[in-house]
């Protein structure tokens, strides 16, 4: 086909019009902010120099070998077909590998190792060597906590912060910080290069005390840490796991650790003591799972089911135009269910409440489900979850200003103290309350790692910006 | 990722300031790997991928809290898939003057569709082909960005670890040549930005530099690119986002795994740039 070369100048001069128009508005509303000055802040954060063949840490790398058996391939060209093949095992490259009878040539996803330290002393000794410094920084200093955990054998919780990489551990029965500016004080903290800790987000604590950790994004590990653990230390297991993992759950009398993966959407379930590149005893994967990003998930191992929630994001990667956006849903499975199981039962509808839920948790005792629900601002609990289904309202929901949730997206039972805690996402903060709380209800005590107003900015991986020159905003996705 | 909204800052915000908006939930349709979106300044509408979902929403520019896109894209007559060798949708760009949005698709081809389409509509042309040279795969895949005031369509190839970036007339559809090509290897962050004014692509690849490369209209350029010493810190390393702002003449850089959005003052993406001593200006001066 021809170049291209004629300008439309009709076209040209609309656009110097817009343009014109654009700036004179930006500059209409132009109020300049006070600019902070450039901020020597130092964090304990850097970021380790990648590998010469680094690739994008979220995305996959291309295959260069056929596809698995089963894999859903309707991609046009024989290398798409591998690409997207490649996509499909990448998740569990020994596995694949096994099928496939060539351990060998198996690539797998490349991680990033983050040597966050490391990083930010580097930038420090190039800006006085001259390198430019920002005018300004976006960012917050408080911990950002995405799950909570208690441990009843030591009165202790544990709180994962998805900002600062690190997950802190507060004595259980600590007061409410007296003033305003006060904070909770850690136990113990456990942060830095050797921990191998990366946007963490989901948070398992087994009886024995340890704390299995995995991360959302990057590295696609899950790190093992034993109770008493203090510091920059390294884990005392690290588990390879597969990309874009939300949330995990653990069942004690099966000895496995259940995780979502939010695309391609799955159910991983690994033995509890899995490390290196074990891969998992089984997944739930595939349409008829009805898994459409995956989220919360919970055992409940007395009726012998996992529950799983989801967004409802759904598409098939290696077909194009198979988007679809379904209502947010909790999901109900056998716990052995793998394959391309069905649902047992399928909870939604608008009476739900479900707005991005979160965690979850069973309640043995009382058969009740407790939901983290992010953007309602609420723990929505619902009542018989065994056999629960259809459009059915919560039994209890915990919401209103006297709560002090914002943005919760974890929760834990302490059936022994009969305590519900909450981590929110968006105050640096955990809140606890009686395990029957309803409505209203304010929190027995709040574990606050920063001041009684704060209003985090929940940033997690940003690796995108815009900006609005009508209002002179920055706009940031996660 | 775990909390896929889209905050909205104040130009002037700094530490520990708050969002003054967030779009978020369920009704927004939003999900995770957001890993590009654009800002319509004319239309005053913002433009965003939801990846999972093989969508492009489009949102009002002030919209606020859990808030319905007033426009979506998807099925399956939109062509959507997966980006190269990820499993998300591709990166979006707007071109507010001539009204359409272009998306980088998981096929290797840019689809180009009516900024307002709505539904299960077909682009309105798709670039693509071997004679294109257009490569989005390899695992990072790529922004892509549209000079409206030289027609132009700019895609990279190579992503973050660096290569060529094909110049395309604005309208080239089908399997159409690049009309020019940056030789490069031009390393790319997660997006990267146009100054259309003086014709310079501007990126911030991972490292600490950042750099500032010139747009031929035509042949191949092997110019180098001017480097700015920036350093992120942590983050620096992962792939950053990246959005211009003449009117202050700085540049805004979204760090990644360094949860932090950095602003800095970069007149050299903006101003005319000094003659060689004794020498004739180079195009980098246009």
């Amino acid at each position: 086909m021809p170049f291209y070369r004629q300008i439309d100048k009709a076209i040209v001069s609309a656009a110097l019009l817009a343009f014109g128009l654009v700036t004179a508005g930006a500059v209409t509303v132009a109020t300049e902010g006070t600019a902070s000055s450039a901020t020597d802040n130092s964090r304990l954060v850097s970021v380790q120099q990648l590998p010469d063949n680094f690739n994008d840490p979220c995305s996959w790398e291309p295959s260069t070998s056929s596809d698995l058996p089963g894999a859903q391939v309707s991609a046009d060209s024989p290398e798409e077909q591998a690409l997207y093949a490649g996509l499909r095992r990448d998740a569990y490259p020994v596995l694949g590998a096994a099928v496939q009878g060539r351990a060998g040539n198996v690539q797998r996803r490349a991680s990033s190792v983050v040597r966050a330290e490391e990083e930010d002393r580097e930038a420090a000794e190039m800006r006085a060597n001259g390198a430019r410094s920002p005018v300004r920084t976006i960012r917050d200093t408080a911990p950002t906590y995405s799950a909570v955990a208690v441990d009843t054998n030591t009165n202790e919780v544990i709180l994962q912060d998805n900002n600062l990489w690190e997950y802190q551990v507060f004595d259980r029965l600590a007061p409410t910080p007296a003033g305003p500016n006060d904070i909770t004080p850690p136990k113990r903290t456990v942060r830095g290069d050797k921990t191998l800790i990366q946007f963490n987000n989901g948070l398992y604590v087994d009886p024995q005390g340890d704390i299995f950790s995995v991360e959302s994004d990057t590295g696609d590990r899950m790190v093992r840490f034993p109770r008493d653990a203090n510091g920059d230390v390294p884990p005392k297991a690290v588990l390879h796991t597969p990309h874009r993992i939300y949330n995990l759950a653990g069942s004690e009398s099966r000895q496995e650790i259940f995780a979502t993966v939010e695309y391609p959407p799955q159910v991983a379930v690994f033995r509890k003591d899995a490390s290196g590149e074990d891969q998992p005893l089984r997944v739930l994967e595939g349409d008829a799972t009805g898994l459409d990003a995956p989220h919360g998930i919970a055992v409940d191992e007395k009726d012998q089911l996992l529950f799983v929630n989801n967004w409802g994001h759904h598409s098939d990667v290696s077909v194009a135009g198979t988007g679809k956006w379904l209502p947010p849903s909790i999901k109900v499975y056998p716990l052995t269910a793998s394959g391309e199981a069905r649902p047992l039962r399928v909870i939604t509808g608008d009476k739900t409440e479900l707005d991005w839920p979160a965690a979850m948790k069973f309640d043995p005792d009382s058969g009740e489900l407790y939901v983290a629900n992010d953007i309602g601002q609420s723990v929505l609990v619902f009542a018989g979850a065994a056999a629960a289904q259809g459009d059915i309202a919560p039994s209890r929901v915990i919401h209103g200003p006297s709560t002090r949730l914002r943005n919760p997206t974890g929760v834990a039972l302490d059936l022994k103290n009969k305590e519900l805690w909450v981590s929110n996402l968006g105050n640096s903060s955990a809140t606890v309350y009686p395990l029957d709380a309803n409505g209203d209800a304010s929190p027995l005590r709040v574990i606050r790692s920063a001041e009684e107003s704060k209003r985090g900015v929940n940033f997690g991986r940003i690796s995108a910006v815009t900006y609005d020159p009508i209002r002179q905003e920055i706009l940031v996705p996660n | 990722m775990n909390h896929p909204q889209i905050a909205v800052f104040a130009r002037s915000a700094g530490e520990n300031t708050p969002y003054l908006r967030s779009i978020e939930g369920q009704k927004s349709l939003l999900g995770r790997t957001m890993h590009d979106l654009a800002f319509d300044e004319i239309h005053d509408e913002i433009v965003v991928t939801s990846a999972l979902a093989q969508g492009i929403l489009t949102f009002r520019g002030a919209a606020n809290g859990e808030e319905a896109p007033i426009r979506f894209i998807q099925g399956d007559k939109t062509r959507i898939r997966g980006m190269g060798g990820d499993s998300a949708v591709g990166k979006v760009s707007i071109d507010s003057v001539h009204n359409e949005i272009l998306i980088a698709n998981g096929d290797n081809t840019i689809l180009v569709f009516d900024r307002l389409a709505n539904g299960n509509v077909a682009p309105k042309r798709i670039l693509g082909g071997p004679d294109t040279q257009i490569k989005l795969g390899g695992a990072s895949g790529t922004a892509i960005r549209v000079d409206p005031v030289h027609n132009l369509l700019l895609v990279p190839t190579g992503g973050i670890a660096g290569g060529k970036v094909l110049i395309f007339d604005r309208t080239a559809s089908g399997n159409t040549p690049p009309r020019a090509i940056i030789q490069g290897p031009v390393a790319m962050g997660n997006q990267f930005e146009i100054y259309a004014p003086k014709l310079r692509l501007v990126t911030y690849p991972h490292g600490s530099n950042i750099e500032i490369w010139n747009i031929p209209l035509s042949g191949v350029s092997t110019e180098p690119s001017k480097k700015i010493p920036a350093p992120l810190g942590r983050g620096g390393n992962t792939e950053t986002g990246i959005v211009l702002d003449p009117l202050h003449k700085e540049v805004i850089i979204a760090t990644a795994a360094g949860n932090s959005i950095m602003t800095f003052s970069v007149p050299e993406v903006y101003d005319d740039w000094p003659a060689p001593s004794g020498g004739v200006p180079s195009a980098a001066a246009r």
